[in-house]
């Protein structure tokens, strides 16, 4: 058992392993508690076992469906054409990267989670911030329910506030690190070494993966809507790294037992300086509605939260609404509800165009080109491979959503659906008898 | 769509040519086929006209009520008659027969067939679409428009009616024509002359029309194999009709355009398989499992007026519309809460924009002008019949389909007697280098209506060749264009790519005529682009 990482804060409740991986390095993985085994009684290497179904979810955050090509990423787009193809798929809203990995994890809304978005206003707190800590999901997961059941479950979590709100709800989870400044993402290959490092040690049943560089460059890439030439690096350089992993779980004898599930939370847009929408400037001249307001920017979305008193709330959300839909770059504003979002999610939801973004509080709040949470970045990549005879090979015209995540993993391991049912579907096409 | 100039010549009527009922049937009986269209999971349009009396021909208001049994069977044999009843038709609806059979079992197939007075129809074949949502690995069907009497036999459906491997017929319009002999045929040959031999303005003429179309063998053997979903065109009416009149109605003198026009939609809801009456709209959708989506358009009813050329600064005037406001938002809320992966769109005229080259001869710019329609200013968009001449709903759909990120939206086009494979540029500037589409096109060409060569005079597939690849040049979403071929399409639909073939005909003109493949385009699930496969 080791000390908790630094940067991460310690807990009396877990417990520490720290494993060799790739290159001499070494990966650190908490360990719920209660677990059976001492990191000293772990094996040196799975053996090949080979009734048990594995299940591994990777997320290539960020990745649009069309940038998974023969060409450019190989290693998946052999992948998708090996297994079932979901060519309809697409995130939910809003199409952030928390609210999609809690209802990839979950298999139900926002509304029922409590996590509709990356950046709420916390009306108790007074204050606008990330849904990162892990009181702020409200509904049991994959990672804790078949954990229940007796599987043991992995989180390999890239970014941090994706560690952050799902915690220690895994049988084994990575921290991520190193974390990058500003990205506040450990990079793919130290991911996947975490990843490979847990695989071949413990060797869950189900691991949860989010591989965050094609998403973080994304976001940063300065030659935005032309070259994206550091995007492109990136898609290959995750694409290598999703190759090790499947190269590694065949040199290990347990391809024939895994299933892959691999999708993005959302995909990506890109806009120029010029396509910039600002409530906060859209209200400037009223600041009677400007200082009864608050804003979660979530790139192409805003979160609007009335702050002022509840009997001018009506007229005033009403005023709001109008004011902000007349932006020529604002797509659609719509009620939390009828997104079948809480009460997180405030007041209004206001959706920008293809190629635009919001940037509030302030106009300069916002300066990446590279954004997402508007509708044009719903499509998603999303197919069901690996080396499982249970894995089928075609397409499917099924709308794969990533809230299908769950339901699917939970029917291939005769998992119950949570209490209220799934919000999602299972996508058994996917699957021979 | 619109075409320039007159025949000078007709081969002359014929007694062979004229509707079979003139020629003496035996009555009563069922002269003009089978039909069915507009299927759903559970039911599905029967139609049928049948002659009670032989002086109860088409158009002439005359013949006692009848009353018709229908049964539909899940057997040619009719051993499992699914459904069964029966319907008074008379003379107000010209004799014709429209059966929605319903409590059908989804994605089946079944015959069906119609008696009256102990004689008993031809039996047609149909199928019921797939239930809502379920998995359909394949849809296939005949792609169809343009359709002239006038001008050659209709081998195109003889050759779908034989595949035997189809789903549907998507007719894509102009299904008929309003011309009397003379008016508009072959080059300037009529092959065989409308019925009536006048230009078709009243009731009477579009039923008779209409009914002279069904005596077609080869049209009645497709309808009796194949469901089809229809819409109209302009020649169901007029020539590039619109919601106050045509550019072929001449107010006055052919009487109102609103009762002509009344009198067309009446005469169409009667001899079509359609559920569309009077009084409705035709714009529908259908849906095949979770697989596809038919939405089909009506662009002729709600449109404004055609702007004068391509520089009148109308073409962009939002306050026009080619769809109307309702039919547009029906449109586009058919988009965003598709519940199908491909999102079809039956269109009856071209969606993506063409600009004229600038390299044209004198004689081929004339010769596209006179088969298009067209304005002859280079550079400019060709023909304001076409979503060019309505840019800001066009614009609408664009920016719908692109804020929206709709995928898999493929628009499937008649009107313009020539095959296209089209990208849809999200904006036709920036196209040239980014290649960002929205959507796809497939434009079938004519099954008889003149074309390029037609036009030029020359042969197929020589001097209009050189003319394809300057429209190319100039519009580089375009990626296939054949300006010669008459033909049908098939169209295959899967989840992971749709494919277009388009089958060319022999000669039009010949009763024999073959028809072999010419080309095949696809669209990838997702790209939202075609990419050649033959």
């Amino acid at each position: 058992m080791n000390a908790a990482p630094s940067g991460f804060p310690d807990s009396d409740r877990r417990r520490f392993l720290r494993l060799a991986a790739a290159g001499g390095a070494s990966v650190i993985l908490s360990i719920a508690a209660g677990t059976a085994g001492q990191a000293s009684a772990l094996p040196t290497r799975v053996t090949a076992p080979a009734s048990r179904t594995r299940v591994y979810v990777l997320v290539v955050d960020g990745c649009r469906p069309d940038e998974i090509t023969s060409a450019l990423t190989p290693r998946l787009a052999a992948l998708r054409t090996a297994g079932t193809d979901f060519p309809a798929a697409r995130s939910l809203p809003v199409m952030e990267t928390i609210p999609n990995h809690v209802m990839m994890m979950t298999g139900v809304r926002p509304i029922r989670s409590g996590v509709p978005a990356n950046s709420i206003y916390d009306r108790a707190e007074s204050v606008v911030r990330d849904l990162d800590r892990p009181a702020d999901l409200r509904f049991p997961t994959l990672l804790d329910r078949l954990r229940d059941e007796g599987f043991s479950t992995g989180s390999v979590l890239s970014k941090r506030y994706l560690f952050g709100i799902f915690g220690e709800r895994a049988t084994y989870r990575w921290e991520p690190s190193p974390l990058l400044p500003v990205t506040g993402h450990a990079p793919d290959n130290f991911t996947m070494d975490a990843l490979i490092a847990m695989v071949d040690r413990v060797d869950p049943d189900f691991v949860f993966t989010n591989l965050g560089d094609v998403d973080r460059v994304g976001h940063s890439d300065v030659s935005g809507t032309t070259l994206q030439a550091a995007r492109t690096t990136a898609l290959r350089d995750t694409d290598n790294q999703v190759g090790r992993f499947v190269d590694h779980l065949v040199a290990a004898g347990t391809w024939e037992s895994s299933v892959l599930i691999v999708l993005a939370d959302h995909s990506m847009d890109w806009s120029i300086p010029s396509n910039v929408i600002s409530v906060d400037q859209i209200l400037a001249g009223r600041p009677d509605l400007r200082d009864r307001v608050a804003i979660a920017q979530n790139g192409g979305a805003d979160l609007l939260y009335w702050t002022g008193p509840a009997g001018a709330r009506d007229a005033g959300v009403a005023e709001i609404r109008g004011l902000v839909a007349a932006h020529p770059g604002v797509l659609s504003i719509s009620n939390p509800a009828d997104l079948r979002l809480g009460p997180e999610a405030g007041d209004l939801v206001a959706f920008c165009r293809t190629g635009w973004r919001f940037s509030d509080p302030w106009v300069a709040s916002n300066p990446i080109p590279g954004n997402h949470g508007h509708p044009a970045t719903e499509p998603i990549p999303f197919f069901i491979a690996g080396g499982s005879p249970r894995v089928l090979a075609g397409s499917s015209s099924q709308p794969a959503r990533t809230i299908d995540v769950a339901p699917t993993v939970g029917a291939l391991f005769g998992l119950p659906a949570p209490k209220g049912g799934y919000d999602g579907t299972a996508r058994i096409d996917a699957f021979g008898a | 769509m619109a075409f320039a100039g007159a025949a000078a010549t007709t081969a002359g009527a014929t007694a062979g040519a004229l509707p079979a009922q003139a020629a003496g049937a035996v009555v009563p009986g069922f002269l003009h086929g089978v039909a069915s269209g507009d299927p759903l999971p559970d039911g599905i349009l029967l139609w049928t006209r049948v002659t009670p009396s032989a002086d109860a021909v088409p158009g002439s208001g005359v013949g006692a009520d009848v009353a018709v049994k229908w049964e539909v069977a899940e057997d040619s044999g009719f051993h499992r008659v699914a459904a069964r009843g029966s319907v008074i038709t008379g003379a107000a609806r010209d004799h014709t027969v429209k059966v929605a059979a319903h409590g059908l079992r989804p994605g089946t197939t079944y015959w069906y067939r119609f008696i009256v007075a102990g004689v008993t129809s031809a039996t047609g074949r149909t199928r019921t679409a797939p239930a809502a949502g379920t998995a359909v690995q394949r849809l296939r069907m005949g792609v169809v428009s343009c359709a002239n009497w006038q001008a050659g036999y209709f081998s195109a459906y003889r050759h779908l009616a034989d595949r035997g491997d189809l789903d549907v017929v998507l007719h894509l319009g102009d299904y008929l024509y309003e011309y009397g002999p003379g008016e508009y045929q072959a080059r300037d040959v009529v092959v065989r002359p409308h019925d009536p031999a006048v230009e078709m303005t009243t009731l009477s003429h579009y039923r008779r029309r209409h009914a002279q179309y069904k005596t077609d063998l080869e049209l009645q053997a497709l309808h009796a194999a194949v469901p089809f979903v229809v819409t109209w065109d302009d020649h169901e009416s007029a020539n590039d009709a619109w919601s106050g009149g045509a550019e072929n109605h001449t107010e006055g003198v052919e009487g109102s355009w609103a009762s002509r026009q009344a009198a067309s939609q009446q005469a169409y809801a009667e001899w079509m398989p359609v559920r569309y009456e009077p009084g409705g709209h035709l714009y529908r959708r259908f849906s095949y499992g979770a697989l596809a989506s038919i939405s089909m358009l009506d662009l002729r009813s709600y449109r404004s007026q055609q702007a004068s050329n391509m520089v009148d600064p109308a073409i962009g005037d939002p306050a026009r519309t080619l769809t109307g406001a309702a039919q547009m938002d029906w449109l586009l809320d058919g988009f965003s809460g598709a519940e199908t992966q491909w999102k079809l769109i039956g269109n009856p005229v071209m969606i993506a924009p063409v600009r004229f080259p600038s390299t044209l001869s004198a004689r081929e710019v004339g010769a596209v002008s006179q088969l298009l329609g067209s304005t002859t200013i280079d550079g400019v968009p060709y023909n304001v019949d076409q979503w060019d001449g309505y840019t800001a709903d066009r614009s609408r759909v664009i920016s719908h389909l692109r804020d929206n990120a709709i995928t898999d939206a493929v628009f499937l086009t008649g009107d313009i007697h020539s095959s296209w494979a089209c990208d849809v540029p999200a904006d036709p500037l920036t196209y040239p280098s980014n290649g960002a589409s929205v959507a796809a096109e497939l434009v079938c060409t004519s099954v008889t209506s003149d074309n390029l060569d037609d036009i030029l005079g020359t042969q197929p597939r020589t001097a209009s060749v050189a003319v394809e690849e300057a429209f190319k040049a100039a519009n580089p979403h375009v990626k296939y264009l054949d300006f010669d071929s008459h033909g049908f399409s098939v169209l295959e639909v899967t989840p992971g790519a749709l494919r277009m073939d388009w089958y060319v005909l022999s000669d039009r003109t010949s009763r024999a005529a073959t028809s072999t493949l010419s080309a095949s385009w696809q669209v990838a699930a997702g790209t939202q682009a075609v990419s050649r496969v033959l």
